[in-house]
């Protein structure tokens, strides 16, 4: 099959996602599609699986042109995608997840499982994936969940495949078994449209490239023609950097150790070892499923290590209880706010007050006006806009929601603050005012280790920067050698072996 | 133009807030309105304390299943809980004459089943909806086993001065209305003037983010469960008193049911949450105020359950309404 996309635009309200994006792939061969998040990558396969209407351009199948694409039609077409998360019903076999939605029948109204069962088993065999066809999908591990979603793809024999970053939980030994199978499929005439972050793979299986950069198309070409580092400054572009919140501040910076943490480990990372100082900014930084996300939690006792000890000045932590970590005097600020920091039912001032209930209030009783007195004063620190504090936290919009569950924190006065992507899906001023708010925390002599995947909050904020990659530390930056490209060539694993 | 729409929305906003908040306050008053107007007799004092200590026990029993819903949770197994304490209590009171003993077993052992709920949701991490279910079965089964069909019945030493608890009037105001008065007012209290009350709206509203501000959320289900137990042990020792003889097979049966109706008919969500202790009070007398009305009204008595489930349902309704705007 040969693909071309021709001046795809498309855009969602104000936002343009795809600016006039041409692009195409050929028979048999694997086309990396490079990009930041947000470049517009996905929007891209969406409107080539028939998702949503392009708002112009065309797309042609061996110089045919597709009009009206629509999901149906993509898959008559004999193109698959597959999606980040794995798309499996756990509780079904593998073959009637193959075949769910497109089953064989017989006799007018039963499924014919024997059918299915045989087709589906010729399939994952000729994968040589040595899974059995009637083993329950929950049984089997993600890297061969994997391999069942490119079975269902090639089951109606597609001819273009599209993964979207099929890698992020595989390890390398079920990453090379993967690129066997798609070197094997490409040999027999299967095109294939990969998405990924981690530079070292794209290099190892693609034949082409295209990069994508805030919705417009940046370049095509042959992968061996460029390098890694080539390939990041392609991505990252040359980007205006903003005015500095830190400039002209005189350093925080003391020697006073109040976090200690050795060889840390959990179930996405290992072996991390850091020193964090009295009135210091540390950042954790690392793609999706580098580990950084479990790492916040674990740090805060929210989910549990497997090895490691993490100390205080008043010795080492229980890290089982999260009460314990909270009164040794670390505040944690939760990655999602919908999911994990606000409490959709109580009101701005329950919300405000929770975890200074939970460590600082000894009484059985609670005040009302105390708690109103404390409210107002986070109120006026951060400037939040409410009406009434008895209103729910979810008449409030999401940056002063955000501004609600920093202040709850900021009312135990701890000494440590953990802020996992603290500004998710907010406004920009309240992202200036978090920052602001961070700055002068470390001012005050408190430490704050901040994690984000955003280059632009890194280069506002930190003294010191950890990239993680695969679950390990790759870099540790300090802040004059912190660049854009080189967060990303760390955090894609691009200079891994050179620094070993 | 989006100033306009704005401000639309905001007076919707407004009287929707205004309906919900208080709508256990307007169906009441319309409850009451019809009650008068079927019987002009209904406000009588004599009426209004016979409502009161009719729904006294199971009011008391709404108490600790507010609780329990308000946190997102579910309790089938109040009348059992019931039945057994007060089957038990009969015997303790017999073999040992104190009341005073008799009023701590209850408690006592109210806590001790309300534990043994909340330690298998939190420890044994099974749905409080099958737990709870399988406790109403067992409970029930060990209180028919001990009675062997028979009754427990008050010994005749003891009728008089253990009826008089149940039974007795303080200042012309019967002790079971008291008793419905002042559990409900401190639940009310704990529920909103202590950090625990806050907790308890925190697990139900928001579990993950109630863990991740500290809150221990095994410690406050197993406390809710306890709390809850301790109210049904209370129950368990009025409703002996006022009987004096217990059936084993049918003591306490269908307490949850009428709890849980007191409860949704108050404007809990049964979601978890929101909670609001006054509307399970509300709830508790609507019911008896339907009830009433219906005897007084001559409907069939067997169409009593079809009317208080309809109620039920409207009462769910106007919440649903409420969340799908």
């Amino acid at each position: 099959m040969i693909l071309e996309m021709k001046n795809i635009s498309k855009s969602f309200g104000p936002v343009q996602a795809l600016k006039d994006v041409s692009f195409d792939v050929q028979h048999g061969e694997i086309h990396g599609l490079l990009g930041e998040n947000g470049a517009g990558k996905t929007t891209l396969m969406n409107v080539l699986a028939g998702t949503f209407p392009p708002d112009s351009g065309t797309i042609l199948i061996d110089g045919a042109e597709v009009v009206g694409m629509t999901p149906r039609k993509a898959n008559e077409k004999k193109i698959r995608f597959i999606h980040q998360e794995l798309n499996l019903c756990n509780d079904l076999t593998v073959f009637q997840n193959m075949f769910l939605g497109e089953e064989y029948s017989k006799d007018f109204w039963k499924i014919d499982r024997k059918r299915e069962l045989k087709h589906a088993q010729e399939v994952l065999d000729s994968m040589n994936s040595g899974i059995s066809a009637a083993y329950l999908v929950a049984d089997l591990d993600t890297a061969q969940k994997q391999m069942v979603e490119i079975a269902r793809a090639l089951l109606f024999s597609s001819e273009l495949i599209i993964m979207d970053e099929p890698t992020t939980a595989l390890n390398n030994r079920e990453i090379e078994k993967l690129f066997t199978i798609m070197e094997t499929l490409k040999k027999e005439g299967v095109s294939f449209i990969y998405i990924s972050h981690k530079m070292p793979e794209l290099f190892r299986i693609c034949d082409r490239y295209t990069v994508l950069r805030d919705g417009d198309f940046i370049q095509s070409g042959f992968f061996r023609d460029i390098n890694e580092h080539q390939a990041t400054e392609l991505l990252v572009g040359k980007r205006f950097v903003q005015a500095h919140i830190k400039e002209g501040l005189p350093s925080s910076i003391t020697d006073k150790v109040v976090l200690r943490a050795k060889n840390l480990q959990g179930k996405t990372f290992k072996n991390v070892s850091f020193d964090l100082h009295a009135g210091e900014i540390v950042i954790f930084t690392g793609l999706q499923g580098s580990g950084t996300d479990e790492l916040a939690t674990s740090l805060f006792g929210a989910s549990s290590l497997s090895g490691g000890t993490v100390e205080t000045s008043s010795g080492p932590l229980d890290m089982r209880d999260i009460k314990h970590v909270m009164k040794s005097g670390i505040g944690m600020i939760p990655r999602n706010r919908k999911e994990r920091g606000i409490l959709p039912d109580l009101s701005i001032r329950n919300n405000n007050s929770l975890a200074y209930l939970v460590s600082k209030h000894k009484a059985f009783f609670v005040s009302s006006k105390e708690e109103k007195a404390r409210f107002e004063k986070s109120r006026i620190r951060m400037d939040i806009k409410v009406s009434n504090d008895l209103n729910p936290i979810t008449s409030l919009s999401g940056g002063n929601q955000q501004k609600v569950i920093l202040s709850r924190w900021l009312e135990i006065d701890a000494d440590v603050y953990i802020m996992d992507n603290p500004t998710q899906g907010i406004d920009v001023g309240a992202k200036f005012a978090i920052y602001k708010l961070v700055v002068e925390l470390a001012s005050q002599g408190k430490a704050v280790l901040f994690f984000t995947s955003e280059y632009p909050e890194i280069h506002q904020l930190a003294d010191r920067c950890f990239v993680l990659y695969k679950g390990e530390v790759t870099s540790e930056l300090i802040r004059d050698e912190i660049s854009e490209v080189a967060i990303m060539e760390y955090s894609t694993g691009t200079h891994r072996e050179a620094h070993k | 133009m989006k100033g306009l729409t704005m401000k639309n929305f905001q007076g919707k906003e407004a009287w929707r807030t205004m309906t919900t908040n208080y709508s256990h306050w307007l169906s009441f008053i319309l409850l009451l309105v019809v009650a008068i107007i079927v019987s002009p007799s209904f406000l009588s004092w004599n009426n209004i304390t016979n409502q009161f200590v009719q729904g006294a026990i199971v009011g008391i029993c709404a108490m600790g299943m507010s609780l329990i819903i308000s946190a997102g949770m579910i309790d089938l197994s109040v009348g059992s809980s019931v039945a057994l304490i007060s089957g038990f209590g009969v015997t303790i009171l017999n073999s040992t004459h104190s009341i005073t003993l008799t009023l701590l077993f209850c408690l006592g052992a109210g806590m001790l089943l309300g534990l043994i709920n909340g330690l298998l949701v939190t420890k044994g991490r099974i749905a409080p909806f099958i737990v709870t279910l399988a406790t109403m079965s067992a409970w029930r089964s060990v209180i028919n086993q001990m009675g062997q069909g028979g009754p427990f019945t008050v010994d005749k030493t003891m009728y008089a001065p253990f009826r008089a608890l149940a039974a007795g009037r303080f200042l012309g105001i019967p002790h079971l209305m008291i008793f419905l008065i002042v559990i409900s007012f401190l639940t009310a209290m704990l529920m909103s003037k202590t950090k625990f009350g806050t907790y308890v709206y925190a697990v139900g509203s928001n579990q993950q983010a109630a863990r991740l501000s500290g809150i221990n959320v095994d410690r406050v289900k197993t406390l809710i469960f306890t709390y809850a137990g301790m109210l049904y042990g209370l129950a368990a020792f009025l409703l002996a008193s006022r009987l004096t003889s217990i059936q084993a097979a049918s003591a306490g049966s269908g307490y949850e049911m009428d709890a849980i109706a007191a409860v949704a008919i108050g404007g809990t969500s049964m979601d978890g949450g929101k909670g609001k202790i006054l509307g399970t009070f509300l709830g508790v007398l609507m019911l008896r105020i339907i009830n009433t009305v219906l005897i007084m009204a001559n409907v069939p008595p067997f169409l009593n359950g079809l009317v208080t489930g309809v109620i039920i349902i409207v009462a769910v309704l106007a919440q649903s309404t409420k969340k799908n705007k």
